[in-house]
Parts: structure tokens; C-alpha cells; sequence
């Protein structure tokens, strides 16, 4: 039972960090109807940031200064190389991000350099005791952080004038237009708010561990979170996040005992099995909407 | 290519017997539907085709060995795109999934041209050539044929997301099965090139081994393209268009969507397949981490830099990807203030990852229907060459 | 649309097409090295010229070229791969300082390749450089090198690998250095019996040519004292180290053999060790990086992790480490192990250099015959006296004495030697015949 326990704790803790990085790629799937590779570029960048950051002005400071500038970072990219590209396949334009990322990657790494960094969080390893379970204090900050980004990007989008204007040049952009929202501008917005939530993303993945240059694998576990979720649901892209954490988790305790003839290491793949499974049922997702079909 | 433009007033006229006459000095007139639906339906494709072959031809005795290896990596890498064109880009769907089928391709070849002596890794001992290609072919699109049922229920985005499923469990697999792959790390010896007798991937007395595995690989090419060629324009590859273009319309009209999409599903992984087997035959070598994400959009990004629905698009947009690595290679040297010490910053080695990235990026922005699109621009301009505008 | 804008794209494309195929035209005749050589009698062919190197420290000398194959971008050892090639130029640096080989000026920094640990990559690279170099100062990554080795040895290039796997033993272009991590592993499973009294053992670690070689090290050596082995496999990613980790907590395994990156090696450590595990940790010799020290796993990499190490770290005091820090401050290169292991493995092929020099057949096929005839090397007391000897087959290369370092937050690279010259009855007794992975099915 206490592993069980352990295992759900362990696995919501990095779900909530999935969960984030998939409301990253929702967010911008949303407003450009793409699917961004950039993210996991972006996701290093701000870690990485942050781990230069920490050092003068403490952990706490430096996650919203670099999710400040990585969020600068994705409008630039926005108005660079996705604006000229509206009306183009998604495709053509899912591409360009890949070669963002590539080039944004190779950037980073430079930074990064041969060791590895830490991004100064105030957790570690150590844990704290919570209803009789030594639960690690990073997993409650990742899941802390999910809720307040959660909360914040729901209040923004049902309170705020801006929520409103992208959620209207989400559901229909030229209508938008004729209504008077600036959807070209709600468009950067999203890609800055995205970039600005990876951004925090990654200094939650350091958290504990250290960032190298091959920590920006982890971001592309959030596809099929947002995949399980459904692609234009933020909701849905928090409960794929968490659901893939948690199976993820469930297959790293279990499957060794259990199902070892699946092989060594199957709990990386098993989000795609989740995947297959929830997309038999559902074509899309969890929360996603249904596409109209008209001939 | 302006020489070749010009020729249609001359070479427009040949007679097509079997397909009814055209009438001299007008190329763009057609007398019956076969003229137009023709493989090379107007003079300047044939003179164009017969150039390049000839060209091809000799460029074995003109270019440096590493050359013609890339050159050679190219073609195969081209027959892999056609394969992804025709299913993403003639029946527009979306698969990520391209390096899974390659994999398969080449694993099965590995195995049946492998070593059955070896008490690590399976192998069959046949090695030659035509039998392990057809064999990595059939195996990708028997796979294929497995994988289309979630193509007919799935659309765009759902569908790529699941077909790049489709690379993490098949690397899952390629990471586990020692006996088949060797194992992650580790590798096995890929499928020898062996046609009659001769292993083409050594030296002779003749050729070289690049000279040799160039004239193979373009050969090859040439069938597959032309092959996907008749597929694209007969009423398979009209079948497809139908349902790209709006799959409840083709149903009604009778076209069978689910069938339609297996097709093509089978199609794209025996053209996948084979490349994937002729691709690491080039190399010798092939590890589990050959078959990642990365190529898989690899290759989309070689079908939406070709064009998008052309099969020498695809072509086209193979070498480019081929090539992008070796042209970044070079360029550093006209770039003086780069260092080319791999300790320092900003070095040559990541000035050439930052351009492939910034390259393909480029590319897009400045021309979204890609290579093809380009070559039509300059086609038009020509056309109307002394009046254009 | 505008008729320019296409016009000078076309043009652009052109000229880029153009400086490829220009660059790549067939020569006709054979290479452009002369056979005359640089000095006197010395009979060369392909990759050594009688001009000076580019920037040449004795410009009376002719130049040897040297290729390098490296991971310096986007693969898994892009972090070590710039460290180890820096490691290796100081030390052809030094070479040259003291004035050459035969009459000969190396130079490894012309032809430095990024083979992006890409068996297709490493293989076109190579193919690129081919026609320029003598031999391969480093080749990194066994499947990188597995894609060029047939090549290698048909055309009698000799190349210095970086790493340890004990592939290398038996592949006859290789001229390899320090012990395999295989037998790193069984004189670290040696001590960990003789000392702690040990009685299981696990093995935490990447599939493949590094991780499964110690794995085997491991098991065998486990098996020849009598103890309990477990496996576990694991994959490279700090969040998907669960699974090792539930592993040692719930087995408590006396010793665990950890073979995988810095990063997941501390996510390993303080992991377990957060959750009460209290046995001992043996690295294998990638697995430190001094940032770790400021990791969050310090304080339980100090109490419970000893790494197993080819030589003896950065700091240590032999005539080799010493010229090594002097040519590392010189270059203005930071402490790190990388740099070190960049230096240590290119003394075989100094020597044989140094070899073919003196039979005056500075060839290929010369140069081959002599690093395979080499019977030992002097590593200037960097490996112990002996190492080195290619001549007579794989069992005989194996070196078979480990080094044993303790996290030591005063020492440059965080490391300092804590048991010298370990060299326990299994890895002595064990013959190699084959890759220690193939051998031992885990």
C-alpha cells in the first residue's frame, strides 16, 4: 500500500510537470491550430536560464524573470516565423518550428556546456512527511506550481478582456477580426504565454536533479498528454499530463515485477500505449472536440 | 534549364501512336485524355528526363568518392519520400511514423542477408540484393497494412501523434530484441548489397565501392519513381486525391475510404521499407537509434521542401536534406571568424547544426510550396519569356 | 510576383550547389601527398605532406594529418566530446613541441569531424575525410566506429578510440587505452567483497557497449566470488530513473555497480538513498562530473559513491598528469576528466608513430603494422608499465588495474584517488576472447 502510495505521489509529481508542458503545446495548438516542436527548446532554454539566474537572485526570482524572457523569446519567434505563415499548412509551419528548435537547441547547449547545471532549487531531495509517507517536497512544489498556473491561466481566460479576445480568435478568426480583437496580436500573446509556461516547465524538470544537455527529451512526453486530453483542451491537457505521469510511474514500479516480458524500460513507452488505448475509445481524446464533417 | 525550356516547339510533335496523334508545334494541346494523363506528357519532360539520366550517368566519373556516396544516400533517401508522399501527400495522411517503417525495412534485410553463423544475431545468409530489398519491403507493408485501421479513424494531428507512437514503440522494440538488432549501443552489420556474385559495397576492379553503390542506388531510384509515377496518375493515385480532398465526397462518389487508406499505407511502407534496407546497406552499419523521431520529420521535411503531391518533388527534396549537412560543412570556410576549434564558442560545428535548423526554416518561409513550387515559378516566367512580369 | 526575388534565389541555390560540386570533383590521379616524405628516406603515402601543417610549430618539418570523429553537437556525449578533443590537441601540441615525429609536424585539428554519434553521420564524415588522413586520432562512440571499422581496416588506418568498451580489444585498427569497463567492474566487485564483505551485487546501468560491459564485469565477477547478481537496465533520462531506483530500495543489494551518465548516476544516489538504502555505490568511470558536487545529491555521493576509474584523476602526480595540467593551463582549458581521457588515449598512437618513423614506412600499411607490433606504450606513468600491448591479441591489450576515487570537493575535478592500483584475482584470472556483453548473457 505504501508503495502504491509512494508510486501515485512520485507519478503526479512529474505528471504536474507534464501536465504543464502539455498546456504549453494546447495553448499555441489553440491560437495556430499547430503543433509547436519548439517547446522543448524553449522548455531548456528557460531551465537553463533560470539555473544562471538562481545564483544572484535566488530560485524564486529567477522563475518568473525567465519565464519573462523565454515568454519575449516566443513572441519573437512568433512574429519572425509564424505570422508570415498564417494560411499555410500546419504542416509546412510544424516543420519550421522543428528547425527552431534544432537551432534554439544548439544555442542553449552552449550554455549549458559539458556539466551539469543546477537550477538552485530549495528542495533537493530531501522530504518531508505527509499522512505518514516520505513524500519528496519537489513533487508537492511541481504540483503546487501546476495549480497556480492552472488557476491563473483559468481566471485569465474566463475574467480577463484578453482571455476573452483569444478564446474568440481560437473559436473563429475572421469573426474575431470583424469584431474588433487584434487577432494577429492574441496569436504572439499565445505563443508567449506558452513559451513563458515551458519556460517554467523546465526549471521544475531541474528541480532536483540538474538540467543537461539531453534534459529536452522530456518535453515530448507531453504529446501524448495532449493527445489523451485532446488537442484543444487545456483541461484535457492537464488530465493527459497527469494521467501519463501516473502510468508512467505505475509501469517504472510494477512492470519490472509484474509484466517483465514487455522488456527493460517499457514505462517510456507506455504513454503511447495509453495513448492507443483512450483514442480506440475516444478518436478524440478525452475532452477534445468532436469534428464537425460536412462533404 | 532555360535550353530545355525552349524545346517544346521542336520536340512537341513526336507521334504517340497508341494514343492518338498531336499536332505539330502546339505542346500544350491535347487531342485525347491519355496525351495529358501521359507519363511525360509534353516534349520538354522528355528531353529534361533523358539530360538528367545522362547526366547521372556521368557524374560516377566526374565526382569524388564521398560525393557520390551522398549522392547515392540521396536516392535511397528519395525512394523513402516518395513512399511518404504518397500518403501523406497524395492521401493526406499525416504519418510521423516514416522511421518505424524504415526500421522494419532494414532489420528484415539485416536478417535475411545476416550471417547464420553468428550466434548473436539471426541471419539467413542470403545476400542477394533483389531478396532482402523486396523482403524489408513486403515486411513494412504487411505492418502497414496492420497500422491503416487507425487511419480511418483518426484525422491530422490525432494521426501524426499516434504514427510517432508508432517510432517510440518501435525503438521500444528494436532497444529490446537483442537477437534482431544487437541491441541498443551495440548494432549489427547491415545488409550486404550483394548482386550476382559481387559485393557492391567493395571495391572491384572496375569501380570503386561509391561508383558502384551510386549507379545501383540511381537505378533503383529510377524504378521507384517511375513506378510511383504510374501509381500517382492511374486511378489509385486518383483514388487517393479523392479522399485528401474531402474523404465523405469520394465516398459517396464510391471510392472505398478504408481500403483507399490501407492502400496507401501499404504502398508508402514497402517504399519505406526498401528504402530503410538499402539505406544502412550504404552505411554497413545500423543501430536501434537509427530510427528515431528525428527522421521521421527528416523525411516530412523533405516532402514539404520538395512539394507537397509530386514525385519529383520528393526527389528533390531528398537531396536537398542529403546535401544540407555537407553544404553547412563547407560554408563555415567562407565564414572566417568562425573558429574551427571544437572548444571554443562560436565554433564551426554548431554554426552547422544552427544553419541545417535555420535553413529548413528559411526554406519554408520563403517558399511554402517548396523546391517544386520554386522550379514552377521559374517555368512560368520562362513561358512567357520576353513578357514576363 | 517579383521576377528578381526568384531569380536571385535561383542564383543563390546555384552557387551554393556549385561550392559543393566544385569541391567535389574527382582528382584522376592519385592523392595529393607526395612520396618523397619530409625527411630523407621515410616512405609515405596518403596523409602526410612535405609542406608544413597550417600554423606550424616547426615549420622545417613536413605534416602528419590526423582525423577526428567526435561527438560535438546534438548526440549523448556532445557534452564530453569538445573536452576530449581539446584533451588530444594539447597533446599533439606537446609532440610537436619537442619536436615532432620523424622529421614530421601532427596536426589533429584540419580534419576534426562531428559524427553526432550517428553510425550513417559518422560514416559520411569519415568517407569526406578519407583521402586527407594518415589515421583517426579518436573515433568516439562504438557505433560510430562499428559503421567505419570494416573501412578502417581494409584500408589500414589506424585510429585511437574514445572509450572503454571491451570491443575494442578485438577490433585490429583500434588501438585502445586503460582497462575495459568490464574489468573495471570486476576489480570494483573484488574490493567491494574483499573490504566491505559484500554478498550481493547489483548492477544498475545503460544497455549496450558501456553499460552492459560492466553489467558483465560485474555478473562475472559476482559468479567467481560466489555472491548474489541482479540486473537492472535502465534507459538515459533523470526522470526515468524510478524504476532503478525502486529496484535497489526494495532488493538492498550490498553493492550497486552504477554504469550511466553524471546526471542520472546522482539521480540514482540520492534517490535511494532518500529512501533509506544504505549500501555502497561503485561508479563506472563516465559517471562523474564535478558539478555534481553541487548537486543536490552531494552530500550522498560523499557518503556512499567511489568511482572506478581507468587512471588516476586529474590532480594525481605522475610525469604524464603533470605535462597533461601543464598543457591544460597552457591551452586554458578548465579540469576535467575528459581532458585527461583525450590525453591518455592518444599515447598508442604516438607510439606508434614513433615506431613507423623508425622503420622509415610513415604509409598506412606502415603505420598499421607497426601500431599492431607495438608491444607496449609509454603512457609516462599514467597506466602501469606494460600497458599497451597490441601485439599479441585482445586478451593481452587488457589492462586490468582500476583506480578507486572518492568525491573530494578540494580536488579540481572533485575527485581524488582513494585506493591506488586495485587489481583483484577475477579480472587477473579472466581471459578475454570475446566483447565481455556478448559473452555473458545478463
Amino acid at each position: 500500500m505504501r508503495d502504491v502510495l509512494l508510486t501515485v505521489v512520485r507519478g503526479l509529481g512529474f505528471g504536474s510537470v507534464y501536465a504543464l508542458l502539455a498546456v504549453s503545446f494546447v495553448i499555441i495548438y489553440k491560437s495556430s491550430k499547430v503543433i509547436s516542436f519548439a517547446q522543448p527548446a524553449l522548455m531548456l532554454a528557460g531551465a537553463v536560464l533560470v539555473s544562471y539566474l538562481a545564483g544572484p537572485v535566488g530560485f524564486y526570482l529567477a522563475v518568473p524573470l525567465a519565464a519573462i524572457a523565454i515568454a519575449m523569446l516566443g513572441w519573437g519567434l512568433e512574429r519572425t516565423t509564424i505570422r508570415p505563415m498564417i494560411g499555410r499548412p500546419v504542416f509546412v509551419v510544424a516543420i519550421i518550428t522543428l528547425g527552431l528548435d534544432i537551432a534554439i537547441r544548439v544555442v542553449v547547449n552552449v550554455f549549458i556546456g559539458p556539466d551539469v547545471r543546477n537550477v538552485g532549487d530549495p528542495w533537493g531531495l530531501s522530504t518531508v512527511e505527509l499522512l505518514g509517507l516520505p513524500v519528496q517536497e519537489r513533487y508537492i512544489a511541481m504540483a503546487v506550481v501546476l495549480l497556480v498556473v492552472g488557476a491563473g491561466l483559468f481566471a485569465f481566460f474566463r475574467y480577463s478582456r484578453y482571455g476573452l479576445a483569444m478564446r474568440a480568435s481560437s473559436l473563429d478568426q475572421e469573426t474575431a477580426l470583424v469584431q474588433g480583437v487584434p487577432v494577429g496580436s492574441m496569436t504572439a500573446l499565445a505563443w508567449a504565454m506558452a513559451a513563458g509556461i515551458a519556460a517554467v516547465a523546465g526549471a521544475f524538470v531541474g528541480a532536483g536533479g540538474g538540467v543537461d544537455q539531453s534534459t529536452w527529451v522530456i518535453a515530448l512526453k507531453a504529446l501524448p498528454a495532449i493527445i489523451i486530453g485532446g488537442l484543444d483542451s487545456i483541461g484535457g491537457a492537464v488530465v493527459g499530463g497527469l494521467l501519463v505521469g501516473l502510468v508512467e510511474s505505475f509501469f517504472a514500479t510494477y512492470q519490472g515485477e509484474y509484466l517483465p516480458w514487455l522488456g527493460q524500460n517499457f514505462s517510456l513507452v507506455s504513454p503511447y500505449v495509453l495513448l492507443l488505448v483512450v483514442l480506440l475509445v475516444r478518436p478524440y481524446g478525452l475532452f477534445g472536440t468532436r469534428e464537425v464533417e460536412r462533404v | 534549364m532555360t535550353a530545355v525550356e525552349n524545346q517544346p516547339s521542336t520536340g512537341g510533335g513526336e507521334p504517340a501512336p497508341a494514343k492518338g496523334r498531336r499536332p505539330l508545334g502546339r505542346p500544350m494541346l491535347y487531342t485525347a485524355y491519355g496525351q495529358d494523363m501521359a507519363l511525360l506528357n509534353t516534349g520538354a519532360k522528355k528531353v529534361a528526363v533523358a539530360v538528367l539520366l545522362v547526366v547521372g550517368l556521368l557524374l560516377p566519373f566526374v565526382l569524388e568518392d564521398d560525393l557520390l556516396r551522398l549522392l547515392a544516400t540521396g536516392a535511397v533517401l528519395a525512394i523513402g519520400a516518395i513512399g511518404l508522399n504518397l500518403v501523406t501527400g497524395y492521401a493526406g495522411q499525416v504519418s510521423l511514423g516514416h522511421a518505424f517503417f524504415l526500421g522494419i525495412g532494414a532489420y528484415t534485410a539485416a536478417v535475411v542477408s545476416g550471417d547464420p553463423e553468428d550466434d548473436q544475431l539471426y541471419g539467413l545468409g542470403i545476400t542477394f540484393l533483389p531478396v532482402w530489398l523486396i523482403a524489408g519491403g513486403l515486411a513494412a507493408a504487411a505492418v502497414g497494412f496492420v497500422v491503416a485501421p487507425l487511419a480511418s479513424r483518426l484525422r491530422g494531428l490525432y494521426l501524426a501523434i499516434v504514427t510517432l507512437g508508432l517510432v517510440f514503440l518501435g525503438t521500444h522494440v528494436w532497444n529490446e530484441w537483442d537477437a534482431v538488432t544487437g541491441g541498443i549501443g551495440v548494432g549489427r552489420p547491415a545488409a550486404d548489397p550483394v548482386l550476382f556474385g559481387v559485393d557492391l559495397s567493395r571495391r572491384t576492379e572496375v569501380f570503386s565501392a561509391d561508383q558502384q553503390l551510386y549507379l545501383l542506388m540511381t537505378a533503383l531510384l529510377v524504378v521507384f519513381a517511375l513506378l510511383g509515377r504510374n501509381i500517382a496518375r492511374s486511378a489509385i493515385g486518383r483514388s487517393f486525391a479523392a479522399v485528401r480532398d474531402r474523404d465523405i465526397a469520394a465516398e459517396v462518389t464510391g471510392v472505398d475510404v478504408r481500403k483507399v487508406k490501407r492502400r496507401a499505407f501499404v504502398i508508402s511502407g514497402f517504399y519505406a521499407g526498401c528504402a530503410g534496407a538499402l539505406l544502412y546497406s550504404i552505411t554497413g552499419y545500423l543501430d536501434p537509434s537509427s530510427f528515431g523521431l528525428l527522421v521521421s520529420v527528416q523525411f516530412v521535411a523533405m516532402v514539404l521542401i520538395g512539394g507537397v503531391s509530386t514525385i519529383s518533388g520528393s526527389i528533390m527534396g531528398a537531396f536537398f536534406i542529403a546535401l544540407l549537412p555537407r553544404l553547412t560543412r563547407e560554408l563555415p570556410e567562407y565564414l572566417p571568424f568562425l573558429s574551427s576549434s571544437a572548444t571554443e564558442t562560436p565554433n564551426v560545428f554548431q554554426v552547422e547544426t544552427l544553419l541545417y535548423g535555420l535553413l529548413i526554416v528559411a526554406f519554408l518561409l520563403l517558399e511554402p510550396r517548396g523546391l517544386f513550387g520554386l522550379w514552377v515559378r521559374i517555368r512560368n516566367y520562362w513561358k512567357a519569356w520576353p513578357f514576363s512580369y | 510576383m517579383s521576377s528578381t526575388r526568384t531569380r536571385r534565389r535561383v542564383a543563390a541555390a546555384g552557387l551554393a550547389g556549385l561550392a559543393v560540386f566544385a569541391a567535389g570533383c574527382r582528382g584522376g590521379g592519385e592523392d595529393p601527398a607526395d612520396g618523397g616524405g619530409g625527411e630523407g628516406d621515410i616512405a609515405t603515402d596518403v596523409g602526410v605532406t612535405s609542406d608544413a601543417c597550417p600554423e606550424a610549430v616547426n615549420p622545417d618539418n613536413g605534416c602528419i594529418y590526423l582525423g577526428t570523429l567526435s561527438d560535438l553537437t546534438v548526440g549523448p556525449f556532445a557534452p564530453a566530446g569538445p573536452v576530449i578533443v581539446a584533451g588530444q590537441e594539447a597533446f599533439w601540441n606537446r609532440v610537436n613541441e619537442d619536436g615532432g615525429i620523424g622529421g614530421y609536424d601532427i596536426n589533429v585539428t584540419e580534419y576534426v569531424r562531428d559524427n553526432q554519434y550517428n553510425p550513417q553521420v559518422a560514416n559520411q564524415v569519415y568517407q569526406e575525410i578519407k583521402p586527407d588522413i594518415l589515421a583517426l586520432a579518436q573515433t568516439l562512440g562504438s557505433p560510430p566506429t562499428a559503421a567505419i571499422v570494416e573501412d578502417l581496416e581494409a584500408e589500414n588506418i589506424v585510429a585511437a578510440p574514445a572509450g572503454w568498451t571491451s570491443l575494442y580489444l578485438f577490433q585490429d585498427a583500434i588501438v585502445e587505452s586503460g582497462p575495459t569497463y568490464c574489468a573495471e567492474a570486476m576489480n570494483g566487485v573484488d574490493y567491494a567483497v574483499e573490504t566491505n564483505n559484500a554478498e550481493s551485487v547489483m548492477a544498475v546501468h545503460y544497455a549496450g557497449d558501456y553499460g552492459g560491459d560492466a553489467a558483465a564485469g560485474a555478473s562475472i565477477a559476482a559468479e567467481a566470488n560466489g555472491i548474489d547478481f541482479a540486473n537492472v537496465e535502465t534507459t538515459a533520462g533523470t526522470d526515468n530513473q524510478a524504476s532503478a531506483v525502486a529496484a535497489i530500495v526494495e532488493q538492498q543489494p550490498d553493492v550497486v555497480v552504477v554504469s550511466t551518465g553524471p546526471a542520472d548516476m546522482a539521480t540514482i544516489v540520492g534517490q535511494s538513498v532518500a529512501a533509506g538504502y544504505t549500501g555502497k555505490f561503485l561508479g563506472s568511470s563516465p559517471t562523474w562530473n564535478v558539478a555534481l558536487l553541487q548537486s543536490p545529491a552531494a552530500p550522498a555521493l560523499q557518503a556512499s559513491y567511489q568511482l572506478l576509474g581507468p587512471w588516476a584523476p586529474f590532480d594525481s602526480d605522475t610525469p604524464g598528469h603533470e605535462a597533461m595540467r601543464a598543457a591544460a593551463e597552457e591551452s586554458g582549458s578548465t579540469p576535467n576528466e575528459f581532458f585527461l581521457a583525450g590525453w591518455a588515449w592518444s599515447y598508442p598512437l604516438k607510439a606508434a608513430l614513433e615506431a613507423a618513423a623508425e622503420n622509415g614506412d610513415l604509409t598506412r600499411e606502415g603505420l598499421y603494422s607497426a601500431a599492431s607490433g607495438l608491444s607496449s606504450v609509454d603512457y609516462e606513468g599514467i597506466l602501469p608499465e606494460g600497458s599497451g600491448d597490441y601485439a599479441d591479441g585482445g586478451d593481452s591489450a587488457a589492462v586490468r588495474v582500476t583506480q578507486l576515487s572518492s568525491p573530494d570537493p578540494e580536488a579540481s575535478t572533485g575527485i581524488s584517488v582513494t585506493e591506488e592500483d586495485l587489481a583483484g584475482s577475477t579480472a587477473e584470472g579472466y581471459e578475454f576472447t570475446e566483447p565481455c556483453y556478448e559473452a555473458i548473457d545478463l
